[in-house]
């Protein structure tokens, strides 16, 4: 009786013991872990948006230039990151966040069209669960650059955006190269971008457009 | 945010995203098995019911416990606790009611524990952020997956060693792993088959 | 029954003589996933060498006040608690290596290599040979995926740490960035090793 009872006590204090160490580090860590994400996400933004930030530029900067040129607002759906030149008047662009599933797991990325709506500033992928070195490439500079400037037509509303077709066989203004040996990963990005750039243009473009 | 319907995901689980062959879970009671199909089955069914209920366990811990609380970097602690509770359950069911499988499974039973696939399964429907049904069907079908490998792998070398005068050095481990390629192999040819939408 | 091994030779065997994955196979299932990428081996590596060592040092100061019916829960705690440590410091820190990892450092925790070290030798020694008896298994399991992850990336992607190092005509193994490929690197790779330097104790079995 007396063993069993050490033993609950001991149980206990060593999980308390080592819960509150974790504990301690999460919150330690906690601010730097969101730091991270808010950073990177911003990253995203101003990247689909052409704004300059390529490689080399500090998470401090990218907070610097998000904050000058990137108002947020509610869009139908989601939340919607509108550009604005230096002049801090003149707007370039609208970014939303698109989601679907990927071939493992949830693909998340950022897509960002000009003041019209009628074309694509540029395409960004930010979370995925794909296999590294194969479906994982849609992260790759040259797959998503093939997006920009693609042009969004509302009317042909039967119809993709776009389409991806194996590398090299490409042929109309709308077909894009898919990533090679990773078909699961090219078609899932093809099914759900279409479904959510087609979304974009029928529910959220119009109540952009009216609120000028 | 998935939309795969749970039978496509069950087929899926087994075929193309297979825990063992595409994931590398589950691999080391794999090695040690013995080489007879009977207790290899019954090892299977019984990971099966491990990983489906213990999917679904985690699944509701993790969605109406953790994240509420804001402690979901507990989830490793909270989920191999789980299951841990859950094979000791198993265990005294088994031994209770089919006492001879719980003496041809032996050791096995509550190895079942440290199954890297049974927490994997766990974590990877977190991380894909599958519903309730979407989980229960994953779970069991990684389940499955895992004792369809497992049966598949074992039957092979099972043959290979019987009948093949093998290079030194080759028996056991090596030659394990090395089927163990070939049929992950097999398997990848499966993964143009499961139309995702 | 077995003799007081010097620290030295404790820590020789578990590098070579006992290496958990050449010679026992043990614990691959965590690790082997990320072998397709040489840094995302590199961390992960850091992250069980900590884990064990850190786990076999508390086990083992622990060991005079752990009742034995509950050391499995108290071993798993401990093991888990760590494995937590890693998990925040490496999404903390290194953010991108974190989502590339995935739930693979989570699934330290169900490393054998982990647990088989507290029950076999921690739970029984002194924290100081425990500490250099987790050290050197880990090490040594650390050293075997580097090589694998050695042949993987260079082939499945013509890189080495992302530096390209294969000449441009190069065609990419994909296979290598696959399972299949991590399954026959590191069966070819206990086959030659098994062949080639066999143990005693094998030769024994064998005949």
């Amino acid at each position: 009786m007396k063993k069993r009872l050490f033993s609950i006590l001991y149980m206990f204090l060593l999980t308390f013991f080592f819960t509150s160490i974790v504990s301690a580090v999460k919150i330690y860590s906690q601010a730097k872990i969101e730091t991270n994400q808010r950073v990177k996400l911003q990253r995203i933004i101003l990247d689909v948006l052409r704004m300059p930030v390529g490689e080399g530029i500090s998470n401090r900067r990218v907070v610097e230039l998000f904050d000058q040129r990137v108002r947020e607002t509610e869009g139908k759906d989601r939340t919607l990151y509108v550009g604005y030149a230096e002049d801090g008047r003149a707007i370039t662009g609208y970014a939303f966040p698109v989601g679907g599933p990927g071939f493992w797991g949830p693909i998340y990325g950022m897509v960002a069209v000009d003041p019209s709506g009628t074309e694509i500033l540029g395409v960004a992928f930010y979370k995925h669960s794909e296999t590294p070195g194969l479906g994982a490439r849609i992260t790759e500079d040259w797959f998503t650059k093939q997006f920009r400037g693609l042009p969004l037509r509302p009317e042909e509303a039967k119809k993709k955006i776009f389409y991806l077709k194996s590398a090299g066989t490409a042929q109309a203004g709308n077909e894009l190269d898919a990533v090679t040996g990773a078909t699961g990963t090219s078609r899932a990005v093809e099914a759900f971008l279409n479904k959510e750039l087609a979304h974009f243009l029928k529910d959220i473009w119009p109540e952009v457009r009216k609120k000028g | 945010m998935v939309q795969i319907d749970p039978g496509t995901l069950f087929f899926a689980a087994i075929f193309t995203n297979n825990i063992l062959l595409t994931n590398f879970l589950g691999l080391c009671p794999f090695l040690a098995i013995s080489r007879e199909v009977k207790p290899a089955m019954g090892l299977g069914a019984a990971v099966v019911f491990v990983m489906t209920c213990t999917a679904v366990l985690n699944y509701l811990v993790y969605y109406y416990v953790l994240l509420p609380l804001n402690l979901e970097h507990f989830r490793y602690i909270l989920f191999i606790v789980i299951i841990a509770a859950f094979v000791q359950l198993v265990e005294m069911t088994v031994e209770r009611f089919f006492p001879a499988l719980y003496y041809v499974l032996g050791i096995f039973l509550p190895l079942i524990t440290v199954n890297c696939a049974i927490l994997g399964a766990s974590l990877f429907l977190i991380i894909r952020e599958y519903t309730f049904v979407q989980s229960m069907a994953y779970g069991a079908g990684s389940g499955v997956g895992w004792m369809v490998a497992i049966i598949a792998v074992g039957a092979i070398r099972e043959k290979v060693q019987k009948s093949a005068k093998l290079p030194r050095g080759l028996e056991g481990p090596a030659l394990t792993l090395i089927i163990t390629g070939v049929m992950a192999l097999a398997f990848t040819a499966f993964s143009g088959m499961i139309q995702i939408q | 029954m077995p003799k007081r091994l010097t620290n030295t030779q404790i820590f020789v065997q578990g590098l070579w003589n006992d290496n958990p994955v050449l010679r026992q196979v043990l614990g691959i299932c965590s690790t082997l996933a990320v072998t397709n990428l040489l840094v995302n081996t590199l961390v992960m590596n850091a992250g069980l060498v900590f884990t064990v060592t850190m786990s076999s040092l508390t086990v083992s100061l622990l060991r005079k006040y752990t009742p034995m019916r509950i050391r499995m829960m108290a071993q798993t705690l401990i093991i888990a608690s760590y494995v937590i440590i890693v998990d925040i410091s490496i999404a903390a820190y290194l953010p991108d290596i974190s989502e590339a990892l995935g739930p693979y450092v989570g699934l330290i925790i169900t490393n054998c290599i982990v647990m088989g070290r507290c029950e076999a030798y921690a739970r029984n020694n002194p924290p100081w040979p425990s500490f250099l008896d987790g050290l050197a298994m880990s090490l040594g399991y650390s050293c075997v995926l580097l090589v694998i992850a050695l042949v993987r990336e260079p082939l499945g992607f013509g890189t080495i740490l992302g530096q390209r190092i294969m000449p441009d005509g190069f065609t990419p193994w994909t296979i290598m960035i696959m399972a299949p490929g991590a399954f026959f690197t590191l069966g070819l790779l206990v086959w030659f090793l098994r062949a080639y330097f066999p143990l005693v104790t094998q030769e024994k079995k064998e005949r």
